[in-house]
């Protein structure tokens, strides 16, 4: 009964009664998960679509939701796959376990689950690596409302998605991997990984969560991931945003730390014609500690969104923020960086930066740092920056025999290089600096042309 | 080897360069001296072809060829090198990285094969022996956060490693101290070479003590006014520039 030019919401309302019964048939759905997707369906069901009337949308639009006509994807590209189509995706020098999902199924002919770790319980929502525990159960359900559209939809339509308890011995020394590949079918798809982490008090672990594409297409992937760190534990998360150049993606990331546990997020957003990140901490405990490192490329016509939403609700603790932004062409970078520090969270400290570089004056950025302070004795700070390339800086490579279009792109390295070098995984790093720069090759080229074009003619 | 011949040039619609003439032999260091303003930054900008200047008039040649209207990287890899007054810091621009990429560049556009890394490095190695650098300097970001003297080494070093057919050092003295002088100087005196030439850019007669040139010229409204050999540099430390350009100078 699906027309053109029906309403989104109805469209909505299409897309979950196609996917849901089929997530219900044909997995061994419990009734702990049937539970939360009928509250993700309902909410979905009555939740406005993201409007510019609303703050947290105010910058970035979500026309696309109702120029396309998403279809579920299916788990069956996977079966056709061999690891040798992931060649390229890979991390050079290897990893711990990895689960790839594929279209957001686990693939377990493709994972890697031989080098699991004493301490490490690894599970998927599927059932695919066998029951998920009672202990995560209870934590994946949340009894408020959801924040938006996309993240009831998460629940309703969760495909499938990576369990992940770490207990308080495991002292992991290699990361557990998470990496999601897409492959598009003739049909604007949509997939809608959910993840869980659970670090048990005492517990050390780091993990690496990757999105690619296989092939190019307009695949959304709408994914949501919730990470828990019990009391003395410890986790880092990298991520790296590396999906072809017609994809969309969204990410709700939400992290509760306990009493003096740390977090550390390194994340590269790298591509997409749209992506937006919320990434929510809350600080549930004393003396526990958060670091946030980001960067985000822009592309001509591309939009890349962060929206942190940082919550000092216990006394003692320690978050540093700092995203950076590269722009080009007609990119658009939206940062909104919101730190809260509530009323009993005194000896809070909390810095937040935001610096963007633009290659072009036809980029745009939109900039909000936040402070909402009601605690009296306090260290807050915050900063933006938006700046053009160094004209002095060019010169000076260019002094040295290096190409103009070069120098440029040396430069965009070097301002990324800070964040990229803050991974701790040397796989990963590697991945990301040559990602980066390839992404940023050919723009940054015909920038250069440009301007010399400009220079001779003048 | 270069010759500059009634060399014009302006910023900003503002004559800087007046009719300058200048001729240096393979093998000679010159020095050029003047007061603040004369021009003496200017000359070397545009010679490393740096954009915002306008050249007017005149001619710059490097054997034989013109240097005016190419690109500074088309300049350095016909070897010419600009030692910079203000070194720039490139954050996150690694040290070694950016020296081996800029080499072979250089090396490229000459048709010479490209070194390996373990080749550069060996040579890397071998050339920061000449200038007493720190090995750790290498490993980080492009003069960010280098003292004032660890810039000016970072320099000569690139000059040990490039060996350009012409060096400009834009104030290589500025900023130093005794020791840090002494340091920097041993290195352009070890890199004087028969088919190297030298112009050596400086306010202070302090410099020529420890790199001896062959030729002294002062440099004033634009041009040259005076050029001699190195007892022209003692004579400008007891009188100062006035006598030469009709005005007193307070320095």
């Amino acid at each position: 009964m699906n027309t053109a030019g029906m309403t989104t919401g109805t469209d909505l309302h299409r897309l979950i009664d196609e996917a849901l019964p089929v997530l219900q048939t044909g997995r061994p759905d419990d009734s702990w998960l049937a539970n939360i997707r009928e509250k993700g369906r309902a909410d979905a069901l009555t939740l406005a679509l993201p409007n510019r009337k609303q703050e947290a949308w105010r910058y970035t639009p979500v026309g696309f939701l109702e120029q396309t006509r998403y279809r579920a994807l299916t788990d069956g590209p996977f079966k056709a796959l061999q690891l040798s189509d992931l060649d390229d995706l890979l991390l050079r020098g290897g990893t711990g376990p990895r689960l790839v999902f594929v279209n957001g199924y686990l693939a377990p002919r493709l994972s890697e689950l031989s080098q699991n770790q004493r301490g490490i319980a690894l599970s998927s929502l599927s059932g695919g690596l066998g029951p998920v525990r009672q202990a995560l159960r209870s934590r994946m359900g949340d009894s408020s409302r959801h924040a938006d559209v996309f993240t009831a939809l998460n629940s309703a339509l969760m495909t499938d998605g990576a369990l992940i308890r770490i207990a308080g011995d495991c002292m992991a020394e290699t990361p557990i991997e998470i990496l999601h590949v897409t492959v598009n079918s003739e049909e604007p798809g949509i997939c809608h990984p959910r993840h869980l982490i659970v670090v048990e008090e005492g517990g050390r672990a780091e993990v690496i969560e990757r999105y690619c594409s296989l092939g190019s297409g307009g695949v959304f992937t709408n994914a949501k991931i919730d990470i828990s760190l019990d009391a003395s534990s410890t986790l880092q998360h990298q991520r790296l945003l590396e999906e072809g150049e017609d994809a969309r993606h969204r990410s709700d990331l939400q992290v509760r730390l306990a009493e003096h546990s740390s977090y550390q997020l390194n994340q590269l957003a790298l591509g997409g014609a749209w992506s937006r990140s919320d990434i929510k901490v809350t600080f549930d405990g004393e003396g526990a500690s958060a670091e946030l490192d980001g960067l985000m490329l822009a592309r001509d016509g591309q939009l890349n969104d962060v929206h942190l939403d940082v919550r000092h609700e216990a006394p003692g603790c320690t978050s540093r923020e700092t995203f950076k932004g590269i722009l080009e062409g007609k990119g658009k970078v939206v940062f909104d960086g919101r730190i809260l520090v509530a009323k009993d969270a005194q000896k809070t400290d909390a810095r937040l930066s935001n610096d963007n570089l633009m290659l072009s004056r036809s980029a745009e950025v939109d900039s909000k740092p936040q402070l909402e302070i009601f605690a009296d004795d306090v260290k807050c700070s915050h900063g933006t920056t938006v700046g053009e390339l160094d004209a002095d800086m060019v010169f000076y490579l260019r002094s040295r025999g290096i190409p103009g279009g070069r120098a440029v792109q040396m430069l965009c390295q070097g301002f990324a290089q800070e964040v990229i070098d803050r991974i701790p995984n040397d796989g990963l790093r590697a991945r990301a600096g040559a990602m980066f720069e390839q992404r940023l090759a050919a723009p940054v080229q015909a920038l250069a042309e440009a301007e010399e074009g400009v220079e001779h003619a003048g | 080897m270069l010759s500059i011949k009634n060399l014009k040039a302006e910023i900003e619609g503002k004559e800087i360069l007046t009719g300058l003439d200048l001729e240096v032999g393979p093998g000679e260091v010159h020095a050029i001296m003047g007061p603040n303003g004369s021009g003496k930054s200017t000359l070397a900008h545009v010679l490393a072809g740096r954009d915002g200047y306008r050249v007017t008039g005149g001619e710059v040649e490097l054997d034989g060829e013109s240097l005016l209207g190419t690109d500074p990287e088309e300049r350095a890899c016909r070897g010419v090198f600009l030692a910079f007054q203000y070194p720039v810091e490139l954050p996150g621009v690694n040290n070694t990285h950016f020296l081996k990429e800029a080499l072979n560049a250089q090396r490229s556009a000459r048709g010479e094969p490209e070194l390996d890394s373990v080749a550069f490095l060996k040579l890397v190695r071998e050339k920061m022996k000449l200038v007493s650098m720190k090995p750790e300097l290498l490993k980080r970001p492009v003069n960010a956060g280098f003292s004032g003297g660890e810039k000016k080494r970072n320099e000569i070093l690139q000059m040990a490693v490039f060996e350009p057919r012409l060096a400009v050092l834009d104030e290589t003295d500025s900023g130093l101290d005794i020791d840090a002088l002494k340091t920097v100087s041993d290195g352009v005196n070890a890199l004087r070479d028969p088919a190297r030439s030298v112009i050596l850019i400086t306010h202070y007669q302090r410099l020529l003590d420890y790199i001896q040139p062959d030729y002294v010229h002062v440099l004033a409204g634009g041009r040259i006014v005076r050029s001699g050999d190195k007892t022209l540099a003692k004579e400008l430390e007891q009188k100062g520039y006035g006598w030469l350009t009709g005005k007193d100078e307070a320095a």
